[in-house]
């Protein structure tokens, strides 16, 4: 049997809902959540067929976190696991275009940049676990966490500085605030955490 | 969006160091407690603080406050078009016609301006040939006048008249075609069946409404209002009884704000220094709306006055030059 699944949502993703609901409408939140529903869903399915469990679903105003209890997974099993949620958007992309036929262009776009978004090699998405499960695997968990963390500081330096250039060019959307805090946080954070460590 | 795993390593690590540190400080059982209430503490004191800032920033420096408040929620207001973007990555993606980089960026960039050409936008030269709708959009606006020709205004207001007599012999056939109006032009003087007056005391006219030669790209384009050129500071006073819609800052109208009157009619004063009135609000006819200014697309001080029925735009300078 498994463990009764817990769901948390934050404060803070009800806050960034709301407001990305009054600047953008319906239509786009909920073909967000319909991306990021599958992603998470490619996620959940993998678990499963790994025999891992999801003891916890989590929102908040930075993404959706599957928690899971996935130490049992070798490397290439927690590999696979977590690149299912990308593949899983990928493949809602590509379904999509073939099924729709230019139909639905805002859901496939969504699936698109919710997987490039995640493949982001920072260590809360997708993208930077794979890079530390894949370096660890190769070359051992030392390497591995050094490069995750050169990978996420740069990388998520860059993405801030993107988005403040986006919210300079235009003027506005504001709700990419939270998203820029998340760049800048994401790199400082592991060399914050990792001073005491 | 993002999936972690809590790894069992992770968690025994954590539990490792915890126990470590629990030897090493002699922590008693409630000192995580105490932690958790000095976050929860900082963080009621940062909001008391901000909170109070504020309320003393809205008191000692209101003038700050209105025009800060002013600028964020013409900040707030403009936002970039997620759903265009997702479409043209899609569209891009399924490898249609029009998809690709530059319309990517031109919806993150001008969401308000429609891509008319494919792959044709380049950033240097945002889409200049949207037509003017009901919507208050940048692209309508595109007619604004860039040079200032101080005239005298006749009595009438025509452009027949004397004194603007050299501009508007040579297009007074145009204007009075109706056949060669742009869509949503209406050339008719309306019985308005309200009681209004003129937006500014003692304005100059100094750019009619109709067709006129672009003063930098030296073609005719149409000009949707009127521009009545006044001093800095001058108070733009409301057209007549109604509520203000619209509070807004654009690249091309600079400040502008609109007043929905009874009937359908609306009208839109723009290129303000300071819009004083804030949008939802009742306004009484004469009531001071916003200052003279020449924010945006602006050569001088001036208030660019558009009419419109349902969206069509009528000629103001009948019922401006009636007072």
């Amino acid at each position: 049997m498994s463990p009764p699944c817990k769901v948390r949502v934050s404060g803070g993703f009800v806050l960034l809902a709301v407001w990305f609901v009054l600047a953008n409408g319906w239509e786009p939140l909920a073909t967000v959540l319909g991306a990021a529903a599958v992603h998470e869903w490619g996620h959940w399915v993998v678990l499963r067929l790994l025999g891992a469990e999801v003891t916890g679903f989590r929102l908040s105003a930075l993404g959706a976190v599957l928690e899971t209890d996935s130490g049992r997974l070798s490397y290439g099993r927690e590999l696979a696991a977590v690149l299912a949620g990308p593949a899983g958007n990928l493949l809602a992309a590509l379904a999509l275009t073939a099924a729709a036929r230019g139909r639905w262009p805002a859901a496939v776009g969504a699936n698109l940049v919710l997987c490039a978004f995640n493949l982001l090699p920072i260590r809360p998405l997708d993208g930077g676990r794979a890079l530390y499960l894949l370096t660890s695997w190769l070359a051992g968990p030392a390497v591995g966490e050094t490069a995750a963390r050169w990978a996420g500081t740069v990388t998520a330096a860059v993405l801030a500085a993107l988005i403040g250039g986006v919210i300079w060019k235009t003027g506005g959307s504001l709700w990419l605030l939270p998203a820029l805090g998340a760049g800048l946080y994401w790199s400082a954070g592991p060399w914050l955490s990792g001073a005491h460590a | 969006m993002t999936s972690r795993q809590a790894g069992r390593r992770l968690a025994n690590a954590r539990a490792r160091r915890r126990s470590v540190q629990s030897v090493r400080g002699g922590a008693r059982k409630s000192e995580p407690l105490a932690a958790k209430d000095l976050r929860l503490m900082l963080r009621l004191i940062a909001c008391g603080g901000i909170f109070v800032v504020l309320v003393a920033a809205k008191l000692l420096l209101p003038a700050k406050m209105a025009d800060f408040n002013q600028r964020l929620s013409a900040a707030m207001e403009r936002n970039m078009d997620v759903q265009a973007v997702f479409s043209a990555v899609g569209r891009a993606f399924s490898g249609e016609e029009g998809g690709g980089v530059a319309e990517v960026y031109q919806a993150v960039f001008h969401p308000q301006e429609e891509a008319v050409q494919t792959g044709a936008v380049s950033p240097e030269a945002p889409v200049k040939t949207a037509v003017p709708t009901p919507k208050l959009q940048d692209g309508a606006a595109l007619e604004r006048l860039r040079s200032f020709r101080r005239e005298p205004v006749s009595p009438e207001g025509a452009p027949a008249s004397e004194t603007a007599a050299q501009e508007a012999s040579n297009l007074a056939y145009v204007l009075y075609s109706q056949e060669n109006l742009p869509e949503g032009v209406s050339m008719e003087q309306v019985i308005l069946g309200f009681d209004y007056c003129a937006p500014v005391a003692g304005g100059t006219l100094s750019s009619d409404f109709g067709y006129r030669e672009h003063p930098t790209e030296g073609e005719e384009r149409f000009h949707y209002g009127v521009d009545l050129a006044a001093d800095a500071g001058t108070e733009v006073r409301c057209f007549a009884d109604g509520t203000v819609t619209a509070v807004g800052d654009s690249s091309s109208y600079g400040r502008y704000c609109v007043v929905a009157h009874e009937g359908g009619y609306s009208t839109l004063y723009a290129h303000c220094s300071r819009i004083t009135a804030s949008s939802g609000t009742a306004v009484k006819r004469g009531q001071k709306i916003a200052e003279v200014g020449e924010t945006g697309m602006a050569t001088g001080p001036h208030l660019h006055f558009e009419l419109q029925q349902e969206g069509a735009y009528l000629n103001p300078i009948y019922y401006v030059s009636a007072l």
